[in-house]
């Protein structure tokens, strides 16, 4: 009976994927292939266009379509078009550690490692992060950006305030103490030593970057404790902005960098071409900015600071998948990567060549430390891989907003953190 | 006087319920053959909307619940779970919390908002000078896109600089609630969102329930010299019995499968809703497209229609003995 | 006649003071929305609340039209809501004839069957219905939103409880003058069932109009997308363009409140009202 129905729903599933599947036809008569390529924001994101028509250039005989499934809720569009098998798309962006999880989980996608050993490909160039993306032994994507978090700060403020800027090297106590220097004045001339986004890992994971612990390992979390005490004790003085009052408000950061009401904000480097930008439109007032390096805990090298990828992937309903697969060469190789630093974005392959095409932006700061800022020394991605990943994510973001909000004491959540962590990998 | 009109009232109302089924008639064949008549007459005028219903959504939905009893990531194969499903969710504490919560917002949320849309319908419906322009403002928070009005609703309760807190404050309350960010009173300022929102949507049908009121009722209880109020309680409700029915169960649903309003205000900028605010759908959410545990969410669908379909029995079963 | 006394009058300010104040409330985010459109997107969120915008944007109501085929979006949205309304209007009210008036075998259990699966969120069922849908090849078609928005259970209940309060002895009548079910329902029920045919239309209409997660999953190609989708895409994952999203909101709200003014009248022709007063 059990194995009746199973089997029962199983076929009619099987049914909706050969429909689904003769469908999806790619190759036209002429012998052009068409790759359609899931992405999101393509309308304000610079380099989607840019890297296809590098690609189409080389390759006459490919013709890359883009479809924008929207940034918000990527992750859950793209595994409901791809659920089943059936999905059009050749070429799939992968947005983050727990939507990749869920994909490789369920097998749709397409294993890489075999292209990558056939073509020969040096994994060695993405710093490591190829091997934070394994599961079993092999990976299903290949990034081709990589954020990570620096310290932006407002000159102007600094120099208002007669204050020397932050530099390349800093603890968290010198961090905080300056966040505390750069406090002043009230109602609408009011500015804020520091800032800190709503997301989690804006003040949770500082408290990571010691390489001393996993978030995803559940437990004691009591080591996350100085991080908030010293986030909540600037809130209560005044040096940050209200947590709660930023939450309810969609108070986004950018605006707040923008209108010239913080000193100094930790955000990951995707804001650097989004800054730069904002000055050129005369959207943003702070258009003399740096950035440094993230500060850090006390022997831990400067330059050690939170990353975040995005990848591309081959979906295993594909018919072009040697196809998909050209393009996910040239998109994470060396050329993608040009295309990506030429709009000011941070290609997953770094070197010194792809640090100085950024630093010679237009409207990218001319001191040294900026540039110097842009040199890595280790990476920890924001969340991990995990077989648990989204649901650990969950009760990460919900203990994080607990302690932030005052409902709960720092112990208090992050024993419970720990707890309900806990029972997540248990079952 | 007025209680044989109200029964007379309540005589027609009625006749749309099912005849008595202790009257049975020996069938000959041509009264089987006319009862065969009206079935199908009666079914061709289901049809059109059954058909698309049923291949479209009941398939779905008796498939998901198949799928409560199975394993699925909505590619690989399916496997067996029997109840495993619902042993998870019943013992996972914010599933739990999600029910309990849903439960507090749908008590506190329903009788409001029938006794404001009520209201709201009964002086809206009299003869005022800018009836049209109050009737349509009313509908506005239900037209209004979630995302402005959620967040002018954040705005304006918000803790620390809202207007809300700024004239308690001016009032004399030294610690004005801190309303969404605390887990006390999350809940509450939900509901109180919710009434807002929905008080002018239900209005509508309450107005155009008040439009299929005979008059003769009124100027008979006219004639019998009775007050407005007791015109109210004597005439106005026990004709608006039908569509209070219909409101109270849909209020019921809808406020069971409460989600996006209170991902909007509760969730902001982390989208985690906490043990004080989570409710079943979006558990069922994570379940399905965050997790991807479809035969979990599929088990917590079947607990939610489980409550939903045995208060509606319930509702049903009240509304036929009146 | 009706000769008001004080206390009336009395009565009649406090009614209107009432009325004034839930009027302001319930306007308030729509004076916030308008005032919003007219701003960058830095000074959406900014306290105190600047309800009048120094230097009004009114560049957000031009980028709204350039930065996204927004034209095109009104238009499919405007082709799918007539659709599904009529749609709707027409099965919900043709069905709940029967269910009200008809006696027939299974009545009971197949209404309470379709009012208890308003009850079963979409969510439960989203993916095993897309992939049956997409099987079908209407992925990406128009026709798939239609499907899934004209037969709703809700439009059937609603019209039900309305027909019911319609006199059963009227249909009666009529089928002792000959007329046939289908005669009765067209000639009878509908002209009587206008108020709440209106309310089903306004209704329709407004989640049709807005509906975000049906066209999300099925429409991914751009010109097939809708209004919700547009205004959906100006949050980004690292920038929100709130100014735009909110001039994009005021828009296309406007054919919503037409459609409520113009069925309004609807509401107005019982006899109910002035039976109350005085």
């Amino acid at each position: 009976m059990k194995k009746t129905i199973a089997v029962l729903l199983t076929a009619l599933m099987a049914v909706s994927f050969v429909f689904a599947n003769g469908s999806s036809e790619t190759a036209a008569s002429d012998g052009t292939t068409t790759l359609t390529w899931a992405v999101w924001d393509y309308a304000t994101t610079p380099y989607y266009d840019a890297l296809i028509e590098a690609y189409e250039a080389q390759n006459p005989g490919v013709n890359v379509e883009v479809i924008d499934l929207g940034s918000a809720d990527y992750q859950t569009a793209l595994q409901i078009q791809l659920s089943g098998g059936g999905s059009e798309f050749d070429v799939v962006a992968v947005k983050d550690i727990p939507g990749y999880n869920n994909l490789v989980k369920a097998g749709l996608l397409t294993d890489l490692k075999p292209y990558v050993e056939r073509d020969g490909i040096d994994t060695s160039k993405y710093g490591g992060i190829v091997e934070q993306v394994t599961v079993d032994g092999t990976y299903y994507e290949l990034p081709f950006r990589s954020d990570f978090w620096v310290l932006f700060y407002n000159k102007d403020l600094f120099d208002a305030a007669g204050v020397p800027y932050p530099d390349n090297d800093m603890t968290f106590e010198e961090y905080d103490a300056l966040a505390r220097q750069m406090t002043s004045g009230s109602g609408s001339s009011k500015v804020y030593g520091a800032h800190y986004h709503t997301w989690r890992s804006a003040i949770q994971l500082f408290g990571i970057l010691d390489g001393q612990h996993q978030i995803t390992d559940g437990g004691d979390y009591s080591y996350l404790a100085p991080y908030y005490e010293m986030a909540l004790s600037q809130q209560a003085d005044g040096v940050v902005q209200d947590y709660a009052t930023l939450k309810t408000s969609n108070i986004h950061y950018s605006g707040v960098f923008y209108n010239e009401s913080v000193a100094m904000m930790n955000m990951g480097s995707w804001f650097i071409a989004s800054l730069i930008a904002a000055n050129n439109s005369g959207q943003s007032d702070a258009d003399n900015w740096g950035i440094v390096k993230y500060p850090h805990a006390e022997g831990v090298e400067p330059g050690t600071t939170l990353g975040t990828i995005t990848a591309l992937a081959i979906p295993s309903s594909t018919n072009e998948k040697d196809a998909a697969w050209e393009f996910v060469k040239f998109v994470c190789g060396e050329q993608g990567a040009e295309v990506l630093a030429s709009t000011g974005n941070f290609p997953a392959v770094t070197n010194e060549e792809i640090n100085n095409i950024i630093a010679s932006m237009d409207g990218f700061p001319q001191d040294e430390a900026s540039k110097e800022a842009l040199n890595v020394a280790q990476l920890y991605l924001e969340m991990p891989l995990h077989d648990k990943s989204a649901e650990i994510e969950v009760v990460l973001n919900e203990y994080h907003d607990q302690i932030m909000t005052g409902n709960m004491s720092v112990d208090e959540g992050l024993a419970e953190m720990g707890r309900r962590v806990d029972q997540v990998l248990a079952n | 006087m007025l209680r044989k009109k109200e029964v007379g009232a309540a005589s027609v109302t009625a006749n749309g319920l099912p005849i008595d089924p202790s009257i049975k008639i020996e069938k000959s064949r041509a009264a089987k053959k006319a009862e065969l008549n009206r079935n199908l007459v009666a079914y061709s005028f289901i049809a059109p909307n059954f058909i698309g219903f049923a291949v479209f959504t009941l398939i779905p939905i008796v498939f998901a619940f198949v799928l409560a009893f199975m394993n699925w990531n909505g590619n690989t194969d399916m496997t067996w779970a029997g109840l495993d499903n619902f042993k998870y969710i019943f013992t996972n504490e914010m599933f739990l919390a999600s029910l309990r919560n849903t439960v507090v917002y749908t008590v506190g949320t329903v009788p409001l908002t029938l006794v404001a849309s009520l209201f709201l319908a009964i002086v809206l419906n009299q003869k005022i000078r800018g009836r049209n322009f109050f009737r349509t403002v009313s509908f506005f928070p239900y037209v209004g896109s979630l995302v402005a009005i959620t967040a002018v609703w954040n705005m304006l309760f918000n803790p620390s600089m809202g207007p809300i807190n700024e004239i308690l404050r001016m009032l004399g309350v030294d610690n004005p609630p801190r309303w969404i960010a605390d887990n006390n009173w999350a809940m509450f300022t939900i509901i109180l969102f919710s009434v807002w929102k929905y008080m002018g949507y239900y209005m509508v049908i309450y107005l155009a329930g008040l439009q299929g009121i005979n008059s003769e009722l009124y100027e008979a209880a006219s004639i019998d010299g009775v007050n407005t109020w007791q015109k109210f309680w004597y005439v106005t409700l026990p004709q608006l019995r039908n569509t209070t029915f219909f409101i109270l169960i849909m209020l019921t649903i809808q406020c069971f499968k409460v989600y996006d309003i209170v991902y909007m205000l509760a969730g902001g900028g982390s989208g985690a809703l906490s043990e004080a605010t989570t409710v079943l759908v979006y558990e069922i959410y994570n379940s399905a497209f965050r997790y991807w545990r479809l035969g979990v969410a599929s088990a917590e669908a079947l607990v939610l229609f489980a409550i939903v379909l045995a208060i509606t029995i319930v509702q049903f079963r009240l509304e036929k003995d009146k | 006649m009706m000769i008001e006394s004080t206390g009336q009058k009395v009565l009649k300010v406090l009614l209107y003071v009432f009325l004034i104040i839930t009027a302001a409330v319930m306007l308030l985010p729509f004076i916030w929305m308008l005032s919003a459109s007219l701003k960058q997107d830095r000074d959406v969120f900014t306290f105190p609340i600047d309800w009048i915008p120094d230097n009004p944007e009114w560049a957000n109501y031009s980028r709204i039209w350039t930065q996204i085929p927004l034209l095109r979006y009104i238009l499919n949205t405007v082709k799918l809501t007539i659709i599904v309304t009529l749609l709707q209007l027409f099965t919900s009210s043709f069905a709940a004839y029967a269910f009200a008036k008809l006696r027939f075998k299974g009545r009971n259990a197949l209404f309470l069957g379709y009012v208890a699966t308003i009850a079963v969120p979409w969510q439960a069922y989203m993916v095993p219905q897309f992939m049956m849908l997409r099987g079908m090849g209407l992925n990406n078609t128009h026709l798939a939103i239609i499907i899934l928005q004209a037969f709703s259970a809700f439009g059937v209940f609603m019209m039900k409880q309305f027909y019911e309060g319609i006199p059963t002895e009227l249909c009666e009548a009529a089928r002792i003058d000959g007329m046939t079910e289908y005669g009765i329902y067209a000639k009878i029920m509908l002209p009587l069932a206008k108020p709440s045919l209106s309310t089903l239309t306004i209704f329709t209409f407004v989640n049709t109009w807005n509906d975000f997660l049906g066209p999300y999953i099925y429409l991914t190609r751009d010109e097939l997308k809708t209004i919700q989708l547009g205004l959906r895409s100006f949050i980004g994952q690292y920038s929100s363009e709130y100014g735009l999203i909110m001039a994009g909101s005021v828009v296309t709200m406007i054919p919503v409140l037409v459609v409520f003014l113009s069925l309004q009248k609807y509401f107005v022709e019982g006899v109910a009202s002035s039976g109350l007063k005085g």
